[in-house]
């Protein structure tokens, strides 16, 4: 049990410490200046092969990016892009 | 009340965090209007069905034969924009017989860009090789690591709550998650003692296990991810048992690194992952009603890596991919002791998510084994 205490406190110090350290510094411009295109080829490929324009309609790609976002953690940000990104090259 | 404790935490810090970080979406550039996606879509509560089929070939000196055909669809809910479900029932004949489960039935509230709330049954992300790495159609091999797959250590399955997310900080991200669950119990049968059922759907007391995962993606183009994580469980065995405080630690630390060198006009893939489990000492019986005991602390590795020439101009050498893998799982005498393998493995692509794997395998005490394995993913 004393164990199990000194991990979980330990956890929160470190995520508290982390998030307020973190509040210090935003998301870098060179970050926030990538493009959908982008973000796909980096992120997707992380794990699998990255499904190319096409493969899905533009209803099954919004539900792969959330689907993404859960299963991976990918920033909100990159989801939506990846997300406009693939569906422009349906339109 | 102690993941109340965390989840409000994560909320506070999470709303500090929208204030202050930049919204990068507003900061977007590309020429793509990030607010056209809703307008281009039919409706707020939509519905797929993904998935992967799979089948295995085997063959030793002594026996080849075709199975392990699975059948693993997963549906997919978006019923808002908050609001998600995900579950996948897995069809599986590898012992002999079909064998229905449900892997994952997921219910995940968005709370904001950095957290998300979610319940039922889960694939905690415990490394990254269950639930993730080890995905027919994103494992390399036709095979799982020792330690990683039947027989293995370190959380698979589990029910409860949890909380994760992800943010940029810099030129870097970070992820996280936190959760809440049945945790794993304790088996005691002369067989199996001291190692632990990974995928129950009911608990054996109340007794709860908590457990994390924080990984850092330190550079700007997401190619590296470095990953801890953790499980803790006091009570593992059924209440009212001897073996009710037996508890378990776990840890792992995973790798993945991702790149392409030009030169060549290849995808570089190494990954790799360590785990362990410390596991209170208890008697248990033999058949015979004499007692045995031993020090159960396992620990599993592995390390992988694949080349692919993806950027070549010729579409047969393009598609193929070399991999190889070495792992050890270092285990109690009573489990069989310490085991190592090799893997080698020539994979041909026939679509993003479509494989053909030839994996050739050795492992100490067991005859060298060719798998070929079919994966089709839908």
């Amino acid at each position: 049990m004393k164990t199990k205490n000194i991990i979980i406190y330990a956890l929160v110090s470190v995520i508290s410490l982390g998030i307020i350290g973190i509040n210090s510094c935003e998301v870098s411009k060179k970050v926030q200046a990538k493009t959908g295109t982008q973000l796909w080829g980096e992120n997707c490929g992380r794990c699998h092969n990255a499904p190319g324009p096409g493969e899905f309609n533009n209803t099954n790609w919004d539900i792969v990016g959330t689907h993404m976002r859960i299963r991976t953690n990918i920033t909100e940000t990159e989801e939506k892009k990846i997300v406009a990104y693939l569906i422009s090259t349906n339109n | 009340m102690k993941l109340l404790l965390i989840i409000c935490l994560l909320l506070g810090c999470s709303s500090i965090l929208s204030a202050q970080i930049g919204d990068s979406t507003k900061a977007n550039d590309d020429s793509i209007p990030i607010k056209d996606v809703s307008e281009v879509l039919n409706g707020k509560n939509n519905f797929a069905v993904f998935g992967n089929a799979e089948m295995i070939y085997f063959a030793d000196k002594h026996n080849n034969n075709f199975g392990e055909v699975n059948f693993k669809p997963i549906f997919l809910w978006k019923l808002s924009e908050k609001l998600f479900v995900e579950a996948e029932p897995e069809f599986e004949t590898g012992g002999g017989s079909l064998d229905i489960g449900l892997e994952y039935a997921n219910m995940c509230y968005i709370v904001n860009p950095y957290l998300t709330l979610h319940g039922g049954r889960f694939l905690p992300k415990f490394g990254a090789y269950r639930g993730r790495m080890g995905e027919a159609f994103i494992n390399r091999f036709s095979t799982a690591p020792v330690g990683f797959g039947d027989g293995g250590i370190g959380a698979m399955n589990e029910v409860g709550v949890g909380a994760q997310g992800g943010f940029g900080a810099g030129s870097a991200k970070i992820n996280y998650e936190l959760y809440l669950s049945n945790g794993v119990q304790i088996l005691t049968d002369e067989e199996n003692a001291g190692q632990f059922e990974y995928e129950a759907y009911a608990a054996n007391s109340s007794a709860k296990t908590v457990g994390g995962r924080i990984g850092l993606l330190p550079f700007s183009n997401s190619s590296l991810e470095i990953a801890y994580s953790f499980q803790n469980k006091t009570k593992t065995g059924e209440k009212g048992s001897a073996y009710e405080n037996i508890g378990v630690n776990m840890q792992a630390f995973d790798l993945n690194y991702w790149g392409h060198i030009k030169s060549i006009k290849t995808d570089v893939r190494i990954i790799g992952e360590w785990k362990h489990q410390k596991v209170d000492n208890a008697v248990y019986y033999k058949a015979d009603s004499t007692t045995f005991t031993f020090n159960n602390s396992p620990t599993a590795y592995y390390v992988a890596g694949s080349i692919r020439p993806a950027y070549l101009k010729n579409v047969i050498l393009r598609n193929i991919e070399l991999a190889a893998r070495y792992s050890e799982f270092k285990r109690p005498e009573h489990w069989g002791g310490d085991t190592n393998q090799f893997a080698f493995s020539l994979d041909y692509w026939l679509k993003w998510n479509t494989v053909i794997k030839f994996t050739y395998q050795t492992e100490k005490n067991i005859d060298n084994a060719f798998y070929g394995q079919i994966v089709f993913g839908f």
